[in-house]
């Protein structure tokens, strides 16, 4: 009985009031509009305007002419290697993991705890993410220590340092593997059983069925996540300037820096940095939007 | 010997027994349905003859090969699944070629074999299609021709038709079996549609609860079913209970009217309860011949479905329906009327009991 009177309220006054009034709609939306236009429209404009201008507010290319000095070549490829190591290494243990627990046949209760996990940790950044690797992996941490007691085994004079490349590499990865598992998570539910079957029953071994099948399927949706977790290590600040204490020249750290005037003494170029990082960013994101579609067409 | 065979096969997943000593003997050529309701076992059956499951006992052989615990790609059987299963990354030409080009056949092999696969469905111009881009029933025939391409010995289909609309259902059905004959290929078609099985089948097999019920031609099945099952399953059923009469004669009783079985009466004695089936096309109203088999009901309701009339009469508790075709000069009897109807003793049907 209930139902029947909701799916009458629901088919008609509602679909009357909608077409009606459709201009109600918009104010539901409106929050997101100004937030949209306050908080990333205008800084993007500030930043773009700022860029064209020399210090005393003429139109100029200088900055991003002065942008080709070693300082700051140096600063984003520096980022750039950070972002595609972790993005790579991230993407590629966070679908080993999807795979295993998605489709290897491990209990369900596996993969809800990979979930949760990875929903927690992909959101674990900065200060506290640097604070726990010091905690653990730093000169006196305890697993530097454990390492050391109980197999005589001191990383650091292997060459291995908290607060170097390596270091910080394994830090970001710390929230780009869950972040790999929880975007390619409904990519590899699409993969259908009858797939493999299908395959195996045309006489394919499965590595001709990962090679012709799944492997091509879940390519633009592999791709296209590994290209958000590069964006996402290179927008990366505030866990590097925990760790190293705005030491290591990453693009982010260097913008972080010209913004308290600490280096450059030019805000125009300081602005084009960061234009720089917009558009790589922006790229990124269009690249992998363009490839999610492509799957899409493919899994619906 | 029979080219395909499956000796005493069972299934159980954990505690479920979802196949139960299954005996099937196919011969070459042979298109046989596996027919029963929804969790009978029919697709476990087939997945254990194409190789996705192992038996927990019993042995399956094709051709005489022994290929109980070979793995899928051993063992030549081609599957067209339920839901669409093509790879959604290929296009038909590719689906189709798939089998072939993964056995490392030379190219040009594969596309004079993949322009006769097209040719056989009648989709010569969509070779280039991707599958999202065609019909369901289109998307079917081209897993049939995938799955024929490697010119499997034996042909696996697991309701093929189940999501398709009602009409392209049977003309798929027609098609699936016209290619079936042109090739020769022995096939095992599971559905839960009596009228699929039926009008396809060389011989179908009747499944409940993980148990064959019964094997015989349609004619057999719908004629002859042995079990109530069977007979409820499959076409409309009238159950009627009766009480024996004379067991040596094959007398019954039926709201006290004594009518007359051909069939042999067995494991009963005089007085003993059964239940009896006739089917409704197999009763008419009484001309005034007598027949050996009168029983006087009441009508209770007539309902005209076009060319058949089917009339729903009682008789003491038993309600039951009789199907007479539609004969304009003919007049029908009104409802609460007393009629005597008539069936013959070969139409009624002692149903063992499971
Ligand atoms: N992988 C499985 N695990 C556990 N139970 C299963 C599995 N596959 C099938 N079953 C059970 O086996 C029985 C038969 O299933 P199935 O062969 O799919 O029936 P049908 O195809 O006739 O509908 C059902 O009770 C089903 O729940
Ligand atoms: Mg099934």
């Amino acid at each position: 009985m209930t139902h029947i009177n909701q799916a009458e309220i629901l088919n008609h006054p509602l679909r009357v009031t909608r077409t009606r009034n459709i201009s109600w709609a918009w104010l539901g939306v409106l929050p997101f509009f100004v937030f949209a236009i306050a908080f990333l429209i205008l800084p993007a404009s500030y930043l773009v305007v700022g860029s064209l201008q020399d210090t005393k507010e003429n139109f100029t290319l200088a900055n991003f002419a002065d942008m080709f000095q070693p300082e700051i070549l140096g600063a984003y490829w520096l980022s750039i290697q950070v972002s595609v190591v972790t993005a790579v290494g991230g993407g590629l243990l966070g679908f080993m993991l999807a795979y295993a627990t998605i489709l290897g046949g491990l209990p369900r209760w596996v993969r809800n705890a990979l979930m949760t996990f990875s929903g927690v940790a992909s959101n674990f950044s900065g200060v506290p993410l640097a604070f726990a690797f010091i905690a653990t992996l730093g000169r006196t941490g305890f697993i530097t220590a454990l390492l050391k007691t109980a197999f005589g085994l001191n990383i650091y004079e292997y060459g291995f340092n908290l607060y170097s490349f390596l270091g910080l590499s394994l830090a970001y990865m710390y929230f780009q593997f869950p972040l790999m598992v929880l975007i390619i998570a409904p990519a590899l539910d699409g993969i259908k059983r009858e797939w493999r079957e299908a395959s195996e029953n045309l006489g394919a071994t499965s590595w001709q069925y990962w090679r012709y099948v799944a492997l091509p399927i879940l390519l633009p949706s592999l791709l296209g996540t590994m290209i958000l977790l590069f964006g996402n290590a290179l927008g990366a600040y505030a866990t590097a300037f925990a760790l190293t204490g705005g030491t290591f020249g990453l693009a982010t750290i260097l913008i972080g820096r010209q913004i308290r005037g600490e280096v450059l003494q030019n805000p125009g170029l300081g602005y084009a940095v960061a234009v720089g990082m917009v558009i790589i960013m922006a790229l990124s994101v269009s690249i992998y939007s363009w490839l999610q579609r492509r799957s899409e067409r493919w899994l619906r | 010997m029979a080219f395909l065979e499956l000796d005493n096969v069972s299934k159980s997943f954990g505690q479920v027994e979802a196949v139960q000593n299954f005996n099937l003997q196919a011969e070459r050529g042979e298109f046989v349905s596996f027919l029963g309701p929804s969790g009978c076992g029919k697709t476990t059956t087939l997945r254990m003859i194409a190789g996705f499951e192992l038996p927990t006992a019993g042995t399956i052989l094709i051709s005489g090969n022994d290929v109980t615990f070979k793995p899928p790609q051993k063992r030549n059987t081609g599957m067209v699944f339920q839901a669409y299963a093509l790879f959604p990354n290929m296009t038909v030409a590719d689906n189709i070629g798939f089998g072939l080009k993964v056995a490392k056949k030379p190219s040009a092999e594969i596309k004079k074999r993949v322009a006769e696969m097209l040719a056989l469905i009648k989709m010569e111009k969509f070779g280039d299609r991707y599958p999202y881009q065609l019909s369901g029933g289109q998307q079917q025939r081209v897993a049939l021709a995938r799955a024929i391409a490697i010119q499997p010995q034996v042909l696996l289909l697991d309701e093929p038709l189940s999501a398709l609309d009602a009409k392209i259902r049977v003309a798929l059905r027609q098609e699936i079996r016209a290619i079936q004959r042109e090739l020769g290929i022995t096939t095992v078609y599971v559905t839960h549609d009596q009228e699929e099985a039926l009008s396809l089948s060389d011989r179908v097999v009747v499944m409940n609860n993980g148990c064959i019920e019964q094997v015989g031609t349609p004619f057999e099945i719908y004629n002859f079913p042995q079990t109530e099952f069977t007979a409820q399953f499959v076409g409309t059923l009238n159950r009627i209970g009766a009480t024996v009469r004379d067991v040596a004669n094959g007398e019954l009783l039926i709201d006290s009217q004594r009518i007359v079985t051909a069939q042999k009466l067995e494991g009963v004695s005089n007085g003993t309860a059964v239940t009896l089936s006739i089917r409704p096309e197999r009763i008419s109203f009484a001309a005034d011949g007598r027949k050996p088999n009168g029983l006087n009901v009441r009508v209770e309701n007539i309902t005209f479905l076009g060319s058949i009339v089917r009339v729903q009469v009682r008789a003491g508790d038993n309600v039951f329906l009789m199907d007479t075709f539609n004969n304009p000069f003919l007049k029908l009897p009104d409802i609460g009327d007393v009629v005597e109807i008539t069936f013959s003793k070969e139409a009624v049907l002692v149903l063992k009991h499971a």
